[in-house]
């Protein structure tokens, strides 16, 4: 917000009034290339936050840019998407904009889903934003469950994003993210796991898809959500889905073991060819370790990723890691694999009550962590 | 109702056939020794169709077929009929009279669309268990094409690319399926089983192409190790010049480099970067030849002979084979002579020699007793160098 002195009041109020005269020229039936000029204007003040706020106050020009961005051409209506984007990415307007324009969820979701729609990347970013926050996680989350036979629902959504020739005309990459907001649901995530159909299957291959780092991380940040249902683990690690081969491929190199060591592991991580290359981005190899290391919190879970081999690929994983906190999750993970199996009552570690005490001296020792963690970063490592 | 008098001579007729019995039998009754085949010949009756159907043996079934499939009825019926007998030769196992059956149903050419698609996906299924998975294929292609949606076409389609290994297109296929039945089970079985083919496949793949990989490898820096000690090499093959000088590597060398010679041997580099060759001594006196699988080539003929003739081998009638009293020849076969080998030298040093070609990959020497009249005579009229 802007910080300015005693005349920020009036100017305040005439850059309000300046952004409601934009309203008549968004309107269906306006001049085209009125229209288009207002909308660049829109987009505009959508780059920085006060312009945000701006926009986001007047519901009216809210819901006029919205049904512009979902009107066909020659309307502008791909400028008026990416001003969407840019005002759902600021968190606090959610509430704003849902008020101004309650539909906005159901018109983004039906734009991004269209295998016709031009702009529908732009639509899948809004609704990626949109979907942060818990509030309007809900909306959208509202739409698609509502939905009738052709509407969008969760089907559409996971078929669009497993399918790459979905739309010819939009890559569609922020359905990924997308969808990692709405698993933190849970009845997304019963949806995504439920046995009698096959969801997350369609998920798995997509973690080594290198057109895009934001659908990769998309994915891995879904299947790390699903693999909170520890009811749902054997299944998981079970021949049905067998996720865990696609959770360690991402993270293995091009490394050679020998022929007793190739046996443990999974097929898909045997032989593999000696210019494989590591997941690139290092927070998404960070969010693998994480649900890696949720399938290990209990114990024929442990067990199961043990003896598929996960201790060689970490190993050399470790030795390669080059940012801190990642090591730090690897070296974690290696420890709950080699070490002793936890006593009685410990068997499922997601179920233990952690006494009052104990939890805060566990929070002040990973505070303790990351701050560490945060100065070998600032000392030597190398700008990534 | 009005009920009409008994006419008198119904009943005189009645009367009179039944005495008829009193002095003839009936005779178109059973047979009562024969009485169970025929009445297994009575349609009614029958427990199971013959196969064949004679108008002279069986004339009332012959009439009912001729009804059933009588042509004046409209295709669809037909062709219903032409399927339902397809079923039930497909029920009875009897798969090539069911695709004949289907055939005839889909060239009434019938306007019902989903029946043809029926046609097409149960003459698919009769195909499919009789091995014929590219025909059955076929026949469900055109079933999706008439009804898009036809799931059992799909989850045919599904297991004949199963059976013909072509796992990718297993998978996609289960996944066009599940997109109009979520659920369905044959569907979910099927694509975890083929998507983990799939991945097996891959891995072998993977695996063949990294030894593919290895042996290349090794066999270049076997030809490098040769090239150095500029060694020649001569090609078995007629085609290349008996003269040809190795530059580079050549592509049968390389093969041949890594396959093993009949003898199950071949040319090897050890830790320290030395050769040990497959390497032929033959004996012309009587014909007759040794193998030695790994002849170093720092260590000397002499050593060998010690050892090969510490014992008089069986050939060796005249018991006069031992170390002491060989003599090592090889041949240069461009000029067709001679030269000794002094049996002290090693291998190395033979086949740097200036005359010496390795053919075949497997140096060959001749062995034989210096002194004795067949060595006399068998190095008479050959130029020889010592």
């Amino acid at each position: 917000m802007s910080g300015l002195g005693a005349g920020s009041g009036s100017l305040e109020a005439v850059a309000e009034a300046e952004a409601a005269e934009l309203l008549p020229f968004l309107r269906p039936g306006t001049r085209t290339d009125l229209q288009a000029a207002a909308a660049q204007h829109v987009l505009a003040l959508t780059g920085a936050g006060p312009g945000r706020w701006l926009l986001a106050r007047q519901a009216a020009l809210v819901r006029a840019v919205a049904e512009l961005a979902a009107t066909p051409a020659p309307a502008p209506s791909r400028d008026a998407g990416r001003a969407l984007v840019n005002l759902a990415a600021e968190p606090g307007l959610h509430e704003l904009l849902l008020a101004a324009d309650p539909e906005l969820p159901g018109r983004l979701l039906d734009c991004a889903l269209d295998p016709l729609w031009p702009w529908a990347e732009e639509a899948a970013a809004a609704l990626a934003n949109l979907s942060r926050e818990p509030v309007a996680c809900a909306a959208v989350m509202g739409k698609l469950a509502a939905a009738e036979p052709g509407q969008p629902d969760l089907e559409r959504l996971v078929h669009a994003l497993c399918t790459p020739s979905y739309n010819a005309g939009a890559r569609l990459h922020y359905l990924g993210p997308l969808l990692s907001n709405l698993s933190q649901r849970a009845e997304v995530r019963a949806f995504l796991l439920d046995p009698d159909r096959c969801v997350v299957q369609r998920l798995l291959p997509l973690t080594q898809y290198t057109d895009s780092s934001v659908r990769r991380g998309g994915v891995v940040g879904t299947l790390r959500n699903c693999c909170f249902e520890h009811r749902h683990h054997k299944w998981l690690l079970g021949p049905q889905v067998d996720i865990l081969p696609f959770l360690l491929l991402p993270l293995a190199g091009p490394e050679e073991f020998s022929e007793e060591e190739m046996d443990q592991l999974p097929v898909d991580l045997q032989y593999l060819s000696p210019d494989k290359q590591r997941e690139s981005d290092a927070d998404i190899r960070k969010m693998l370790i994480e649900a890696i290391m949720l399938l290990t919190a209990t114990a024929p879970g442990r067990k199961q990723v043990r003896d598929q081999g996960s201790y060689l690929i970490l190993r050399e994983l470790h030795s390669w890691e080059p940012e801190p906190d990642v090591q730090v999750a690897c070296e974690k993970l290696i420890q709950v694999l080699i070490g002793d199996e936890p006593e009685h009552g410990l068997e499922n570690l997601l179920e233990v009550q952690v006494p009052e005490d104990v939890e805060q001296q566990l929070q002040r020792l990973d505070q303790r962590e990351r701050e560490l963690a945060q100065q070998l970063r600032g000392e030597g490592a190398s700008p990534t | 109702m009005e009920r009409s008098e008994p006419d008198p001579a119904d009943d005189d007729v009645m009367d009179s056939f039944l005495e008829k019995f009193q002095s003839q039998p009936y005779r178109r009754g059973f047979h009562e020794d024969k009485w169970e085949e025929e009445f297994d010949k009575i349609p009614l009756f029958m427990k199971k169709a013959p196969s064949e159907i004679d108008p002279k043996e069986n004339p009332d079934l012959a009439c009912l077929q001729s009804i059933i499939f009588d042509d004046e009825r409209s295709p669809e019926e037909q062709a219903k009929t032409y399927k339902d007998e397809g079923n039930d030769y497909f029920k009875e196992k009897d798969y090539k009279k069911a695709v004949i059956s289907y055939t005839e149903g889909l060239r009434k050419k019938c306007a019902d669309l989903d029946l043809n698609a029926v046609l097409y996906t149960n003459r698919a299924a009769a195909q499919y268990y009789q091995g014929n998975f590219r025909s059955a294929l076929n026949d469900v292609l055109a079933a999706r094409k008439l009804n898009p949606c036809h799931l059992k076409a799909i989850i045919r389609g599904a297991l004949c690319h199963l059976e013909l290994k072509h796992f990718a297109e297993a998978v996609n296929w289960c996944d066009e399926g599940l997109q109009i039945d979520a659920k369905e089970k044959k569907l979910l079985e099927m694509r975890a089983k083929a998507d983990k083919l799939k991945r097996m496949e891959e891995r072998d793949v993977r695996k063949a192409k990294l030894k593919a990989k290895k042996e290349q490898n090794q066999s270049e820096t076997l030809l490098q190790a040769i090239k150095t000690r500029n060694i020649k090499l001569v090609a078995e093959a007629v085609s290349v010049d008996e003269d040809s000088i190795l530059d580079g590597p050549s592509q049968i060398f390389l093969d041949g480099l890594s396959s093993e010679n009949p003898c199950g041997a071949r040319l090897s580099l050890d830790d320290q970067g030395r050769l040990s060759w497959p390497v032929l001594f033959l004996y012309p006196e009587y014909a007759q030849s040794d193998f030695i699988s790994a002849f170093h080539e720092d260590s000397r003929f002499i050593d060998h002979l010690v050892v090969m003739f510490s014992e008089a081998p069986p050939w060796d009638v005249e018991r006069k084979y031992s170390s002491e009293h060989l003599e090592v020849y090889f041949e240069d076969e461009d000029r067709a002579e001679l030269y000794q080998v002094p049996p002290n030298s090693t291998l190395l040093q033979v086949l740097q020699h200036p005359r010496y070609s390795v053919k075949a990959l497997t140096p060959a020497f001749l062995v034989c007793v210096g002194s004795s009249p067949f060595c006399k005579n068998y190095l008479q009229g050959k130029k020889v160098h010592r």
